[in-house]
């Protein structure tokens, strides 16, 4: 028999025969191992999630004309090209009217519904959102002022106006339009005194297309990442200037980078505890071993066989308790994440390695200071048992 | 005899007991910081989310129709439409009056710069100092309900200072079309009189505040004269997510049954703080922003539950650590129980014996470890909000129960499969 396949045989049947100890062993790494695995992922993942939670905010970008004026859908796109698609969470082109209900003047505004729905998670709709053409969403400090109900029909008329040579406006004709009262709109805010309507309605009404007051954007990304992108739309747009919402963006980074912290102290303090724990534990069953190495030591064995033959242990059982705990940490950061953000996580190929690494480490590194004191007493102590 | 053998074994195995000893606090005061950061981190996230500004904004009831839709019939629209600034004191009054953490009320109109120019003035608390009824202090005001302003020139406005009755705060845009520097005095002819302040400051707010002037109170209401008036108020409250009560409860209190009610009234649901404003405050519409409130609501329930589960990982992989080492510390004793059988010494005894210095050592760690893990808590309260962590007395029965229940659950299964073994055998060696 060589002398590799001696060290293997010896490995393999400590683990075999002892394999109560063994498997508390195997236990305490793969506990510290999961621990480890799980909570980095949720770290290096918080920002992204948490970030999304933000968006919650509504806009934090907005485009507006540059100058005074108007500007139209391909400059919004245009805009949107310099931001990349996937951290874009919605967009909502806004083209204000005055327009006339029973005889009182009001705010229209033009928009899509399935935009200012992504841009503006937090407006509250009583009733439902217009889904077709020809319905209308009542700020609520206008629907108290109409007293209208939801289902309700309301006559919106439009004066199309055209501005003759000095400039004063000139009277053409006034277009009006029956529509539904889909939703009543509450956010606590300036909202609440407009009316919103499809872009469509609103275009068909001023028989005009195309031109934009504003958009919202919603983006996701941190402050410098938001800036970033403003910084190359206005470079390279002319017809449009892009602004932070600094109140959001703002106040955005200052929250995110306290929960960060939060989550990383966390992070480390657990951590640190838990490979104490393991190395405790581990300590603990080499310890109990002392009697078999006097024995060894009696028998011939150098102080460095021994040690080799405790770290190859070691390194085996490093290595099973970290690929365990590894899976074990990823379905435990897949968990969370599913629980708190409703929202899969992505796998880090190099968590994988680490986590190996990290509990082969502490493993070894536990296995050694008790071999090492074991070995360095006379084993005539050892076996005698003081 | 056994108080000698439990003595013995912690004199004679110092080293190992020790050890156990050093799991057991180790895992105790994991548990104790993470529960006790678990319990706290709502508050603090939500002191934390108060930088995003008010979540309560309060209006008369008549000025309902805001004046910013009717800017074009004058500041006048909404005239006898006022809240009263003597009222604003009563805020503080309230049921939550502790969760209310700054508020300020505004006032504005449209003045004229010396070149002509029309601006908004808009008057307001910038860091009022209040003594309240109650015997407490408060200083509150924009400065923390406008945390993203960036003062680009200057300073913040600084109520305490005489000078500054006549000073204002001018926004970055306003400044930039008229010239205005920090340290310059402006004239401001209002629709009703006129005056002249200094400009300590000049903001970057990234939104409308920029185009307008922000000046202390007086100074506005001497402008329209409307002393004693102010148009709104911002209120910045710490408030619970909102449930399927309160949101009943927000349509119509009256519809809730006199428990219910008292349930709401008594929870800080940003609906019941709303309400208790305009109980006290006259002709008063007290409405969330939606913008600010829901969205506080969803990341304090997103960041309390991430905590729970980080805890209960920790809870779990603390519970398994001391655990394994008891059951590994137990194992180890193989040889001392076969003996002792062998002797004559029946299971109970025996148990009793183990069980008992298992007990002592894990008392001995918890305590250790609670001191030690409210420690921890401390250090990550103070680094990342820096605020202590409140001690919550919830966490000790919690911490000891955790630990009298793994140490059990780690020794009594060896314990027993060490009984069921022949003594014969276990001496033997095998």
């Amino acid at each position: 028999m060589t002398k590799r396949k001696m060290f293997f045989r010896m490995i393999t049947a400590s683990l075999v025969r002892r394999r109560s100890r063994m498997l508390v062993a195997l236990l305490a790494i793969a506990v510290g191992a999961t621990i480890l695995s799980g909570l980095v992922t949720i770290y290096y993942d918080v920002p992204r999630q948490m970030g999304a939670e933000f968006r919650n905010y509504g806009a934090n970008m907005i485009l507006l004309p540059e100058g005074s004026g108007a500007f139209d859908n391909a400059e919004v796109d245009a805009a949107l090209s310099k931001i990349p698609a996937a951290s874009v969470v919605g967009v909502a082109p806004y083209r204000y009217e005055s327009v006339t209900i029973n005889e009182q003047p009001i705010v229209a505004a033009g928009t899509h519904m399935d935009g200012a729905r992504a841009a503006s998670p937090y407006w509250y709709i009583d009733g439902e959102w217009p889904a077709a053409s020809g319905e209308l969403l009542l700020g609520k400090e206008i629907a108290e002022k109409l007293s209208t109900k939801l289902g309700a029909e309301l006559n919106v008329r439009y004066a199309l106006t055209e501005e003759d040579e000095d400039h004063s406006d000139l009277f053409v004709k006034e277009n009006s339009r029956k529509m539904i009262v889909a939703g009543i709109l509450e956010t606590g805010g300036s909202e609440e005194e407009y009316i919103y309507m499809a872009m469509e309605d609103l275009e068909a009404l001023t028989e005009s297309a195309g031109e934009l007051d504003v958009a919202e954007l919603s983006v996701s990304g941190s402050q410098a990442e938001l800036q970033g992108y403003a910084d190359s739309i206005n470079a390279s747009l002319d017809g449009v200037t892009a602004r932070l919402v600094k109140r959001v963006t703002q106040s955005e980074s200052t929250v995110l980078t306290k929960l960060q912290a939060l989550v990383l102290l966390v992070t480390v303090i657990v951590l640190a505890l838990t490979m104490i724990c393991v190395a405790t534990t581990m300590t603990a069953v080499v310890t109990e071993r002392r009697r078999e190495i006097g024995l060894r030591k009696a028998l011939g064995a150098s102080d460095a066989s021994i040690i080799w033959e405790f770290m190859g242990e070691g390194l085996l059982l490093g290595l099973v308790g970290g690929l365990l705990g590894a899976c074990l940490g990823f379905a435990f950061a897949q968990a969370v994440s599913v629980n708190v953000f409703s929202n899969s996580i992505a796998f880090r190929p190099l968590l994988l390695p680490i986590t190996i690494i990290v509990s082969i480490l502490v493993t070894g590194l536990a296995c050694i200071l008790p071999v090492r004191s074991a070995t360095d007493i006379d084993p005539a102590l050892v076996l005698k048992g003081e | 005899m056994f108080f000698r053998m439990i003595r013995g074994a912690f004199t004679r195995q110092r080293g190992k007991m020790l050890m156990i000893a050093l799991t057991i606090a180790l895992g105790a005061s994991l548990a104790t910081a993470m529960l006790n950061v678990m319990f706290d981190v709502g508050d603090k996230v939500a002191q934390e989310l108060k930088t995003y500004g008010a979540n309560i904004t309060v209006v008369p009831k008549a000025a309902s129709v805001l004046d910013n839709l009717y800017e074009v019939e004058g500041g006048d629209a909404a005239e006898g439409a006022y809240l009263r600034e003597d009222e604003l004191g009563k805020i503080k009054t309230i049921f939550w009056a502790f969760n209310i953490v700054d508020y300020a009320p505004f006032i504005d109109t449209d003045a004229s710069l010396a070149d002509g120019r029309e601006v908004n003035v808009v008057g307001t608390w910038f860091n009022h100092y209040m003594a309240l009824p109650t015997g407490e202090t408060l200083n509150t005001g924009v400065q923390n309900l406008r945390t993203w302003w960036d003062i680009t020139e200057g300073r913040w406005l600084d109520e305490s200072q005489p000078d500054d009755a006549n000073a204002c705060m001018v926004g970055a845009s306003v400044a930039a079309a008229a010239g205005i520097r920090a340290g310059d005095s402006i004239r401001l002819q209002g629709p009703r009189a006129g005056t002249t302040l200094t400009v300590v400051g000049v903001y970057d707010s990234g939104d409308s505040a920029d185009d307008q002037i922000y000046a202390p109170l007086a100074q506005v209401q001497k402008l329209s004269n409307t002393a004693g008036c102010v148009s709104s108020i911002e209120v910045s409250a710490l408030t619970t997510p909102d449930n399927e009560l309160a949101l009943r409860a927000a349509k119509d209190p009256k519809s809730l049954s006199a428990s219910q009610y008292e349930t709401w009234y008594c929870t800080a649901y940003v609906s019941s703080i709303c309400f208790q404003i305009q109980e006290v405050i006259t002709d008063a519409v007290a409405s969330p922003v939606r913008q600010v409130a829901d969205s506080e609501g969803a990341i304090m329930e997103k960041t309390q539950l991430l905590m729970i589960l980080i805890t209960i990982l920790a809870l779990v992989g603390s519970g398994l650590g001391i655990s394994n080492l008891v059951t590994a510390s137990v194992m180890e004793r193989s040889n001392e129980i076969g003996l002792m059988k062998a002797i004559g010494a029946n299971d109970r005894a025996i148990t009793g014996l183990v069980l008992t210095e298992i007990v002592i050592v894990g008392i001995v760690g918890a305590v250790i470890g609670y001191f030690a893990g409210f420690g921890f808590a401390q250090i990550i309260g103070h680094s990342v909000f820096g605020s202590a962590i409140e001690m919550k007395a919830m966490v000790i029965p919690i911490v000891a129960v955790l630990v009298v229940v793994v140490t059990l659950v780690g020794s009594i299964p060896a314990v027993r499969t060490l009984l069921r073994l022949d003594p014969t055998v276990v001496l033997h060696g095998r």
